[in-house]
């Protein structure tokens, strides 16, 4: 048994190192990438200067740039993009490669997600730092809130690749897996807080908002990250976040199962 | 005399390339419904930040609720275009560049930019633009505003020098691809920067508003062709943009002649 999960190590630390070397070798559109993801900056151009005559709803002007900030560097931090590689490998043929590897090609998804992280943040951490210089102001989380953080920021990666594998396996079915892709992704962009903190939709919409996966994806951790949700409210958020990462892995794990087995391996 | 038969066959062949690819994205019916329509619904979903900050401050700089409508027609109509014309034909170029294959559009006896900006079609999103043409409409007779001769002929002018300025613009983003192989990713930074052209001009900062006006024309292709519809737009104005637009077709065609110069086929 212990045999069995030290040779998991070695071939997870080899993804790795494989994993590493990709992400570095493409660092020019991993940049390009990190810029496409900037989104949340010019928002924060925006709102600061709606928000210069007066706050809005109950974001000031600085509370808007931590927001943003906090917002850009979490997307950073989270981000995923299996949809578009195990769609393309279903689509060709290349995941009868992984198939054969002696480890879950979801693991390996998972690793080579994480294997980019240090990347993308040496490329986003400076932006982020810059940003915060120019416009000013920020209260990072006291320490102990940070570990709340963490455990959120996890939670939020979890989901993220969930959702990612999920709509990644009707690959398996349908041509156009991508496509939906898109569409959740305009979703995520209206009612994550990447556009706009969600606390601000009107009463009552605010609510159904909040309860989504988008939400649990990125506006919780933003939120917690600059220190706006407090006390059960938290325990609250991150309950939701795990019963999301509960269904959506589920459902990623339903349609990899059957979807593995429906397979032809076309052109491998 | 011989510059009309010239511009016949030029005619011709943008009818054909176009047919052509109608005909190949005609046999995906599932696009229809998964590329044009959840397009537009992505589009109209966007506007949602924009209500968020009427409801909050009544009149986002002076646009309100209806007007932001007609302006997100005009967004909408803008980015169907992109994606139905612009964007598949940038990426089919970037790919010959990558590949190697310009070689065999280039040789080709009509003009090597003609073929490339012609090369690919996705009609579907044409429902965008048809979609966008209803919100500028509906938003024009719920707002109750009184469309006048010369600003439809305005809003008219502005709209095409909008059009100019983003296909300048991405001529401009192919001839870098010559350069880096790897700004393949450059059209989604294009996409995502698009999404900005949703607010109103007088929104932004006057930094990001000048680099939105004349570096990359975001305002020129949304902002100023609705504020013309409303009639709030000086005949100066209009020949200002209509002069930044002229400036970047030649720029773009300048650096596009030094780039086929420059260019070693990749393959050979």
């Amino acid at each position: 048994m212990s045999q069995r999960a030290a040779q998991l190590a070695r071939v997870i630390a080899a993804v790795w190192r494989i994993s590493l070397a990709e992400a570095i070798a493409y660092r020019v559109s991993m940049l390009m990438w990190v810029l496409t993801t900037t989104f949340p900056l010019v928002s924060l151009a925006l709102w600061s200067g709606l928000a210069a005559g007066g706050p809005i709803g109950d974001y000031a002007r600085p509370d808007f740039v931590a927001y943003f900030v906090a917002a850009f560097l979490i997307r950073q931090f989270t981000a995923s993009w299996v949809v578009w590689e195990l769609s393309g490998q279903i689509r060709n043929g290349d995941l009868n490669t992984l198939l054969m590897r002696p480890m879950s090609p979801m693991i390996y998804h998972a690793i080579q997600n994480l294997a980019a992280l240090p990347i993308r943040c040496a490329l986003a951490l400076p932006i982020g730092v810059v940003v915060l210089v120019l416009a000013g102001g920020l209260a990072w989380p006291s320490p102990g809130s940070l570990a709340l953080l963490g455990l959120s920021l996890a939670l939020a990666w979890l989901l993220n690749l969930a959702v990612h594998v999920a709509i990644g396996c009707l690959a398996f079915w349908v041509t156009e897996s991508t496509a939906l892709f898109e569409v959740w992704l305009g979703l995520y962009l209206v009612l994550s807080g990447a556009a706009v903190p969600t606390s601000l939709y009107p009463a009552g919409l605010a609510e159904v908002v909040r309860a989504l996966p988008f939400h649990a994806s990125l506006g919780f951790p933003v939120e917690l990250a600059i220190g706006r949700v407090t006390g059960s409210e938290v325990t609250h958020g991150l309950l939701l976040q795990a019963l999301w990462v509960a269904g959506f892995g589920l459902l990623a794990a339903v349609l990899w199962r059957r979807g593995v087995r429906a397979y032809e391996g076309v052109g491998g | 005399m011989r510059h009309v038969p010239r511009a016949m066959f030029y005619l011709r062949l943008v009818a054909a390339q176009l047919e052509m690819s109608t005909l190949t994205a005609l046999q995906y019916r599932l696009g229809f419904w998964t590329e044009g329509l959840l397009g537009l619904l992505w589009s109209v979903i966007g506007i949602a930040p924009l209500f968020v900050a009427v409801d909050h401050l009544g009149a986002v700089e002076g646009w309100g609720r209806w007007e932001l409508v007609v302006l997100t027609g005009c967004f909408t109509i803008l980015s169907g275009l992109f994606t139905a014309v612009l964007q598949p034909a940038l990426r089919e170029s970037m790919t010959h560049i990558l590949k190697g294959t310009l070689d065999y559009v280039l040789l080709r006896p009509a003009d090597g930019l003609v073929l490339c900006l012609t090369c690919a079609f996705q009609p579907w999103h044409l429902v965008e633009v048809l979609g966008g043409l209803v919100l500028v409409i509906a938003g024009l007779w719920l707002g109750e505003v009184e469309v006048t001769a010369t600003g439809l002929l305005a809003g008219l002018a502005t709209g095409a020098a909008g059009l100019m300025a983003l296909y300048a613009f991405g001529v401009l983003v192919l001839c870098a691809s010559f350069r880096a192989l790897q700004l393949q990713a450059l059209t989604h930074v294009m996409e995502a920067l698009m999404d900005f052209g949703r607010w109103p001009a007088q929104v932004f900062p006057p930094v990001l508003r000048l680099l939105f006006t004349f570096v990359i024309p975001l305002l020129v292709m949304t902002s100023y062709p609705a504020e013309a519809l409303l009639g709030r737009l000086s005949w100066g104005t209009v020949a200002e943009l209509a002069a930044v637009s002229a400036t970047l077709l030649v720029l773009a065609r300048l650096a596009w002649v030094r780039s086929v110069r420059g260019y070693t086929s990749a393959s050979s």
